[in-house]
């Protein structure tokens, strides 16, 4: 008799035991960049550096990109978002944008006939270190210009 | 009112047992069905997998004389079959190869967050727990599968006039209603993702209301949040580092309807494959399959993996 009251006591509590407390995720909504009109021209990963980035861009830009074309639009604007990588929280197996790193934008603008301007800034994130290695701004605006747009469907 | 007497309490034992013997008598028995296709993995990872898994999830289950008696019998049962149904170590081959290994990475997760085993199993069953010397075994073999390190070296591909046509001529739609739209191309971005378990890189779009719930760090989501993952190859690595996106694969869309969609988690899942978006899944227990991941993976997240977390 008693065993059989113990018996059913273990499965009740192995039943209760069993269940799983519920936390809540703590948000990062500072993780998030509003790039306001611009679209998405692609996504590029460094795992050398560790981090991970978005150019986005508006329609100049976005044609230059999706054409390849030899010269950017004269007007185009160009956004590149980088953050540092983060392991996902809940899979093992992949790396998400954590701080934002850096945002450098460019403008491509008409000096002349002939000549292109290009009026780059780089702006510094909450995950930057002064002591980072720094590109040429010539390298990055070449670097920014030469993307190609992703395939969508 | 009288107390009870003796006889209550002789009527009640005798009741007890009627019940407790009756339900010996229904109670289910634990089958292991032949061995068709074992899980064929290095024996350091074999012996993790016997020893923590093997009991429900192969058919080759090692009932103890406890597990056989009701009512904890049936919970035994249960648990058996679900977990086969889900993945069995005896029947492996049953699953394409890269569902394979998208199941050994849920499997390391599903230990590593202390999913799995059940902890209803361990407590009876001493030896199924999971060290973390061995998790470590499993995390280092299934960095050595195929997909960890995928590039994609194929030409890419941009829409044809022949996708542009079918996509055009007709929507796309999900067995579970959901129809393929390019609202998303003008959402915001809500994370961007490295899935090196697979070989493929992801950005993630959400609607105003998902955007809007992740600034006031509101969970769960309401109702009409929606989000879209569009997911690319990774070409291969410039000498800078860079990975640039490859070929389309798919784009992935979970819509939040609570009530709808109540059977998984209020979340709708749909999934469009290529770039004619071809709907994924045989049947509408695909969604299922997506519901259980997340189900078991990111309850705490309201069931969504993509999003910004601390």
């Amino acid at each position: 008799m008693k065993a059989i009251i113990s018996l059913y006591i273990i499965a009740l509590a192995l039943f209760i035991m069993s269940c799983d407390d519920h936390n809540t995720a703590n948000l990062a909504p500072e993780y998030l960049y509003d790039a306001g009109n611009q679209k998405v021209i692609k996504s590029i990963l460094n795992n050398k550096k560790g981090t991970i980035a978005m150019l986005y861009g508006n329609d100049l830009a976005l044609q230059s990109a999706h054409d390849s074309l030899p010269k950017p639009n004269i007007g185009a604007h160009y956004t590149l978002v980088t953050w540092k990588q983060k392991p996902m929280p809940q899979w093992y197996g992949t790396n998400m944008n954590g701080e934002i790193y850096s945002i450098e934008t460019l403008k491509i603008v008409k000096r002349n006939k002939t000549e292109l301007t290009f009026d780059y800034e780089f702006q510094i994130g909450k995950g930057y270190k002064p002591a980072d290695w720094q590109s040429e701004k010539s390298q990055r605006i070449s670097f920014i210009t030469s993307q190609r747009a992703a395939i969508f469907p | 009112m009288k107390k009870p007497g003796l006889t209550f309490y002789r009527g009640a034992a005798i009741m007890v047992i009627v019940i407790f013997v009756g339900l010996q008598m229904i109670s289910p028995n634990i089958e292991n069905p032949p061995v068709t296709s074992e899980i064929a993995v290095p024996a350091e990872v074999k012996q993790i997998l016997e020893r923590a898994c093997y009991d429900c999830h192969s058919n080759e289950a090692k009932v103890e004389w406890f597990d056989k008696i009701a009512p904890a019998s049936f919970l035994v049962a249960h648990d058996i079959d679900e977990a086969r149904s889900r993945f069995n170590f005896s029947e492996w081959d049953k699953n394409p190869t890269a569902v394979q290994e998208l199941l050994l990475w849920e499997m390391v997760n599903a230990i590593e967050q202390e999913k799995m085993p059940l902890k209803r199993y361990t407590l009876a069953h001493s030896g199924g727990k999971v060290t973390a010397s061995e998790l470590a075994v499993l995390k280092q073999y299934v960095n050595t599968l195929p997909g960890r390190h995928k590039v994609d070296t194929a030409r890419i591909v941009a829409r044809t006039s022949v996708n542009q046509k079918a996509s055009t001529q007709k929507t796309p739609v999900s067995l579970n209603n959901i129809p393929y739209s390019s609202d998303y191309k003008n959402w915001k971005i809500i994370s961007v993702t490295d899935k090196f378990d697979g070989g493929s890189m992801r950005i993630v779009y959400g609607n105003d209301i998902m955007v809007k719930a992740i600034e006031k760090r509101q969970l769960p989501f309401p109702d009409g949040a929606r989000i879209v993952k569009v997911v690319w190859g990774k070409q291969a690595e410039d000498k800078d580092g860079n990975v640039r996106p490859g070929n389309f694969q798919n784009a992935q869309f979970m819509i939040k309807d609570s009530k709808k969609y109540s059977a998984t988690e209020g979340w709708g899942f749909a999934k469009f494959d290529g770039l004619d978006l071809k709907p994924a899944g045989k049947t509408v227990l695909f969604e299922q399959t997506c519901a259980n991941c997340h189900r078991l993976l990111a309850p705490e997240n309201d069931f969504v993996f993509n999003i910004p977390t601390k």
